[in-house]
C-alpha cells in the first residue's frame, strides 16, 4: 500500500515539478533513535522529504525537516532559500538539542552554495557534514562511516531525471494550451496537446545528442532552439511529402505553434539539466578563479562540488581543478572555502568576491553580478 | 544549473514585497501599524522582530523609541536602513540579521515592548512557541508584546468568505510580486498560555487579521 502511496505522490508531484510544494517542517523519527543516533537535515520541499524518508528506512536516526519554502534542496540553497537562519533554527528551535548529546547534523551536499558551516556552528555550536547528493546513497554513506566516493558527489542527469524533466515543463504547458485552444480553436486541441508531450520528451530524451552545443558561451539557446525547430520543421516535411499535402494555413499554424513551445521549453534548457550552467543569468561569463597562495588544501570544496571539478593535493597543499570545464557556477565552492582563495572573475578581470556570493544568492536578474566589486 | 526560472519566480526581492503586501491588504497596513503602536512612549525600548523593510518598527522609531529590528533577510533589512537614513532616524535605528532562533541571545528583561508585524504567520509551530518563549523573557515585567498578523477565521462561514477574498488575491499577488502570506492557528491562545495577559484584541470583519495588544506578566507561569 505504502508503495502505491510513493508512486501516485511520485507522479502528482512531478507534474507539478515547477511550483514549490512546502510540507510540515521540524523533527522526525525513524526507528528506535538514541542519544547518540545520528542527525540528518533536508528541505521541506514535500517529495525530497518522501524520498529520504525511503532511504533511512531500517535505520534508527533523526530527519530534521528545515524550511526552505516548498522548495528542493540545490534550488533552495542556491535561490538564498535554504539558508543559515533555517537550518539553525530548526537546530534550535526543534527540540533536537535534548534527544542527542553529540552535535553535528548530516546535510545533503547540494546545500553547499546556501548553508555556511562556519556560521551555523557560530550561532548554533552544531557542525555539519556534507552528505551525498542523493538520498539513496545515504546508507552506503553511513556503511562508509561518512567517507565519500567521487560517485556520491557528483549529480547526473540518467534517463529517469530527463523523464521528470520533460513532465514538469509538458504538464503545465499542456495545461495552458488545453485552456487557450478549448476557447479559441477547439479543433487543435488534442494535437496541440499530443505535440507538446511528445516534443517535450524529444527534447530531454535526445539530450546527450545535442548537449554539446550548450557549452557554447554566447547565444547557445538560440542555436539550441533553432536546431529543435530545424528537427521539427524537417519532420513536418517529411510528413507533408508523404501525404502530398502542402497546405500553407498547416504548415503556418504548426510553424508559428512549434517555435513558441520551442522558445518555451528551450529558453533555458541548460538550466534545466543539473549538468550545465543555465545560459540566462549574468554569472555565466564568469569563471571559478582558484588562489594558490590563499590555498591551505581544505578540501571544502572538494567535498561540495557536485561536479567533481577539484582535487586536492594534500601533498603540496594545495587544491587543483582538473575538471574545471565542468563547472555549473553553484558557486558552492566560493561560499564554503574558509580561506576565501577562490572567487567568480571574468574575461575582462571582474570578480565577484565570496563575500558577495555568501550575501547574493542566484537569481535571473544576476544580481551577484550587479553586486560586483 | 537547477532552472534560474524557478528562482527568478521565487527570488525574494524586497521592493517587490512591499507592493505585494500593498495588494494583499487594500493599503490598510499603514492604518494597522499606526493603531498598533499607539501605546510605545518615547525613550522606551523596542524590538521588531521580521521587521522587513521597516514598515512597522520606523513608526515606533518616528515616536521617539530606542529600537531594535532583526529580521533574516539581508536585502529586505538592506532597504530598512536605507529608509531609516532617509528619515534621518538612523541614532534611533538598530537593525540586526538574525532570526527568531536567536532571540536566546538577547538580554533578560531588556525591553519595553516587542513588536511583530506578518512574521508569525511565516513561522512554524516549532519557532512560534520558541519565540513566545524568550519574548517573555526579554520582555521587562508590564512590557507588551504587540502583533499584527494573519489569523485562520474560526466561524465557518467566515472561512468561506476568506478563501473567497484571499484565493484570488493571493493568485495576483504572487503572480505580480511572489510573495503571500499563511494565517496562523491558535495565536491568541499561545500567547495566553506562554503567561501573557492579552488585553485588547482587534479583528477585521472577516476575522482574519487580528491585532493583538498582550501585558508581561512576570509572576505567573514563571
Amino acid at each position: 500500500m505504502r508503495i502505491v502511496k510513493y508512486i501516485l505522490v511520485s507522479i502528482f508531484e512531478t507534474l507539478l515539478r515547477f511550483f514549490p510544494m512546502p510540507c510540515k517542517t521540524g523533527l522526525r523519527e525513524f526507528g528506535n533513535p538514541g542519544p547518540d543516533s545520528p542527525v540528518f537535515l533536508t528541505c521541506n520541499y514535500h517529495l525530497t522529504v518522501e524520498r529520504v524518508k525511503r532511504a533511512l528506512k531500517g535505520m534508527d536516526c533523526y530527519l530534521l525537516v528545515a524550511n526552505s519554502r516548498g522548495i528542493n534542496v540545490w534550488c533552495g540553497a542556491a535561490g538564498g532559500h535554504l539558508n543559515n537562519h533555517r537550518v539553525v533554527s530548526v537546530l534550535k528551535t526543534s527540540g533536537i538539542e535534548e534527544r542527542v548529546n553529540h552535535r553535528s547534523v548530516i546535510l545533503p551536499q547540494l546545500a553547499g552554495p546556501g548553508v555556511e558551516p562556519r556560521a551555523v556552528r557560530k550561532k548554533a555550536g552544531w557542525s555539519i557534514i556534507w552528505g551525498p547528493v542523493y538520498a539513496k546513497d545515504i546508507p552506503a554513506f553511513m556503511e562508509k562511516k561518512g567517507e565519500k566516493n567521487q560517485e556520491m558527489r557528483g549529480v547526473k542527469f540518467p534517463p529517469l531525471q530527463r523523464i521528470e524533466m520533460a513532465v514538469m515543463w509538458a504538464f503545465p504547458l499542456s495545461v495552458t494550451a488545453g485552456l487557450l485552444t478549448s476557447l479559441f480553436w477547439p479543433r487543435m486541441n488534442l494535437s496541440l496537446n499530443v505535440f507538446i508531450w511528445v516534443f517535450s520528451f524529444f527534447v530531454f530524451l535526445a539530450f546527450p545528442l545535442y548537449s554539446k552545443w550548450l557549452l557554447w558561451r554566447k547565444f547557445e539557446f538560440l542555436r539550441v532552439s533553432a536546431f529543435l525547430w530545424g528537427t521539427f520543421l524537417v519532420g513536418l516535411l517529411v510528413y507533408s511529402v508523404l501525404l502530398h499535402s502542402f497546405d500553407g494555413k498547416f504548415w503556418l499554424w504548426w510553424g508559428v505553434v512549434s517555435l513558441l513551445v520551442i522558445c518555451l521549453l528551450s529558453v533555458d534548457l541548460a538550466g534545466s539539466t543539473p549538468v550545465y550552467k543555465s545560459g540566462l543569468h549574468e554569472d555565466r561569463f564568469f569563471k571559478v578563479v582558484l588562489d594558490k597562495n590563499k590555498c591551505r588544501a581544505a578540501g571544502c570544496c572538494e567535498q561540495v562540488c557536485p561536479r567533481n571539478c577539484f582535487e586536492v593535493d594534500r601533498s603540496h597543499h594545495t587544491a587543483r581543478m582538473p575538471r574545471a570545464s565542468q563547472c555549473v557556477q553553484c558557486g558552492a565552492c566560493i561560499v564554503q572555502c574558509p580561506f576565501d582563495a577562490l572567487w567568480f572573475e571574468n574575461q575582462k578581470g571582474e570578480k565577484i568576491s565570496p563575500e558577495t556570493i555568501r550575501k547574493f544568492k542566484l537569481n535571473l536578474m544576476g544580481q551577484r553580478a550587479l553586486g560586483m566589486d | 544549473m537547477s532552472s534560474v526560472i524557478l528562482m527568478k519566480v521565487l527570488e525574494s526581492s524586497p521592493k517587490r514585497y512591499d507592493r505585494g503586501m500593498k495588494i494583499l491588504f487594500f493599503g490598510n497596513l499603514d492604518q494597522i501599524y499606526d493603531r498598533l503602536i499607539s501605546d510605545i512612549q518615547k525613550g522606551q525600548k523596542v524590538l521588531d522582530i521580521g521587521c522587513g523593510t521597516g514598515a512597522l518598527i520606523l513608526k515606533a522609531a518616528q515616536r521617539g523609541a530606542q529600537v531594535k529590528g532583526i529580521d533574516i533577510n539581508a536585502q529586505m533589512l538592506e532597504v530598512a536602513k536605507e529608509k531609516a537614513e532617509q528619515w534621518g532616524l538612523e541614532q534611533m535605528t538598530e537593525f540586526q540579521e538574525k532570526g527568531v532562533s536567536e532571540l536566546d541571545k538577547e538580554e533578560e528583561a531588556s525591553y519595553d515592548a516587542v513588536t511583530s508585524g506578518l512574521c508569525f504567520s511565516e513561522l512554524s509551530e516549532d519557532e512560534i512557541r520558541y519565540a513566545l518563549r524568550h519574548i517573555k523573557r526579554i520582555l521587562k515585567k508590564d512590557g507588551l508584546l504587540l502583533i499584527a498578523d494573519e489569523v485562520r477565521p474560526q466561524n465557518i462561514l467566515r472561512k468561506i468568505i476568506h478563501w473567497l477574498i484571499k484565493i484570488p488575491l493571493w493568485i495576483v499577488t504572487y503572480i505580480g510580486t511572489q510573495t503571500s502570506t499563511r494565517a496562523v492557528r491558535n495565536l491568541p491562545d499561545k500567547i495566553k498560555q506562554t503567561g501573557f495577559l492579552i488585553e485588547r484584541m482587534r479583528f477585521n470583519s472577516i476575522r482574519d487579521f487580528m491585532e493583538l495588544k498582550a501585558r508581561n506578566r512576570k509572576d505567573k507561569a514563571e
